[in-house]
């Protein structure tokens, strides 16, 4: 039993730079990707076309590539970055790809009626976004949103490749040391107990969205 | 000097003329109601009017001035539309607030004043902190109008207010819409209920494949309608 707290202590100094890491990500690609998803929408045509392809490159490519190219191809570019900045700037730029086609289809989904009403009451183009269509988006993109703050959770595991001692990462070295698969199946329970929080932040959060419905 | 005027307004989706060049004078305080035949060009004038879509020529005159409407948008004008369009997300009085709140900047306590001076209006004041989707068709209808009056437009824009309704909804928006016209609010309504157009309106527009066909007195045009298209329409809706 001692050895099991043991153990588990040492791996949830890991889970701290997953939490780390997946808070970080959480916050900032979904900013990115509302930015890049109004982006998508706007009349400007060269913006679409940057953003298109900012998402065509980053939803095509595997995230363990992006990784291994921000932590070891920017250094010959002269950009060298810690572990911790390497991934940081990885997941959200590649988390934010996914959002902003989320979010893109979310708003794509509110009825022109919409602006219309809000055009005839006087309403600007941003302040109808941020005040009426946005919002509506919230409830209606929260099941796929859910998905991809699953998926965070058991991606963050590649960043052992580069070096960092997350949660997956100091399992296997309990593991390297003891050889039992103790620390792996403390590992799961965690992973599992992570997700099972998300999954039920997100059900309250649609049961508070669905109000109106 | 007339409060809205519509001087040879033409409107094409591609090839297609919907508006071949539509003048209407309306005065402060008067009521009129358009009607014709589905894809007659109503709701298209209507929607050029205050902007919804660009006119191709012609313009449009509120109260001796040209506007752009369809460029710098029209608070002039207010409008309610066939699918109601209230926020989902805003209970009623929040989407009667919000315009007065965002548009005009008002202090909350004024707008709140208001609106639930217009719910009273609407008979919905019992209904302020709830969704619209708790409502039914005819309620929602009637959110819309008090939300359109909050902003108080000079000139009201109905644009088939009663068309999507179940038919024992219908009448609960058309007493309010009566209410208003008694009110001298000036106001254009396209409609298809002809017991309303007759029993209302100052005037009656009768238009068809995208022209004026008569503007005139609603005894006029109910009991002699003196071009067979409007006699062949009015035989058929009655």
């Amino acid at each position: 039993m001692d050895y099991i707290l043991n153990v588990t202590g040492f791996i949830l100094e890991g889970a701290k730079v997953t939490g780390q890491l997946y808070l970080i990500t959480a916050v900032f690609s979904v900013l990115l990707g509302i930015m890049c998803a109004i982006g998508k929408i706007s009349r400007f045509r060269l913006l679409r076309i940057i953003i298109g392809f900012y998402t065509w490159v980053f939803r095509g490519t595997p995230l363990l590539l992006q990784l291994f190219f921000t932590y070891y191809g920017l250094p010959v570019l002269g950009i060298t970055l810690e572990p911790f900045q390497a991934a940081a700037i990885t997941f959200i730029i590649n988390y934010a790809a996914y959002f902003t086609e989320i979010f893109r289809a979310g708003i794509e989904s509110i009825g022109k009626g919409q602006y219309e009403a809000a055009r005839v009451l006087g309403l600007n183009y941003r302040q109808t976004m941020f005040r009426i269509i946005i919002p509506q988006t919230v409830r209606r993109v929260l099941p796929p949103v859910s998905n991809e703050a699953i998926n965070l959770v058991k991606d963050s595991a590649l960043v052992s490749v580069i070096g960092m001692t997350d949660l997956l990462r100091a399992a296997r070295q309990v593991l390297n040391r003891d050889f039992t698969i103790t620390p792996f199946i403390i590992a799961a329970i965690l992973y599992l107990l992570i997700s099972s929080v998300i999954v039920n932040v997100f059900r309250k959060l649609e049961e508070r969205f669905s109000i109106y419905e | 000097m007339y409060m809205l005027e519509a001087i040879n307004i033409k409107k094409n989706f591609n090839k297609l003329e919907v508006l071949k060049g539509v003048s209407l004078q309306v005065r402060q305080g008067e009521v009129i109601s358009i009607i014709g035949p589905s894809g007659s060009g109503k709701s298209t004038f209507l929607r050029c009017l205050i902007g919804l879509e660009a006119i191709d020529d012609g313009f449009v005159k509120i109260k001796g001035k040209e506007v752009n409407t369809y460029r710098d948008g029209c608070t002039e004008m207010g409008m309610v539309f066939q699918q109601f369009n209230l926020f989902p997300h805003k209970t009623v009085l929040e989407n009667i607030i919000e315009a007065p709140l965002v548009v005009k900047k008002m202090e909350k306590e004024g707008a709140i004043e208001i609106a639930e001076e217009l719910l009273e209006k609407v008979g919905l004041l019992d209904k302020r902190d709830v969704y619209p989707s708790r409502l039914s068709g005819g309620q929602q209808q009637r959110v819309a109008i008090a939300r359109a009056l909050a902003m108080q437009p000079d000139i009201m824009l109905f644009d088939e207010p009663t068309s999507s309704l179940d038919p024992e909804l219908v009448g609960e928006v058309l007493e309010v819409i009566k209410d208003l016209a008694l009110e001298k609010i000036t106001m254009l309504v396209v409609t298809h209920e002809m017991g309303f157009a007759r029993e209302v309106s100052d005037r009656v527009v009768f238009m068809d494949e995208g022209e004026v066909l008569a503007d005139t007195t609603p005894e006029e045009i109910f009991l002699q309608p003196e071009h067979a298209r409007i006699k062949a329409f009015l035989d058929k809706v009655f």
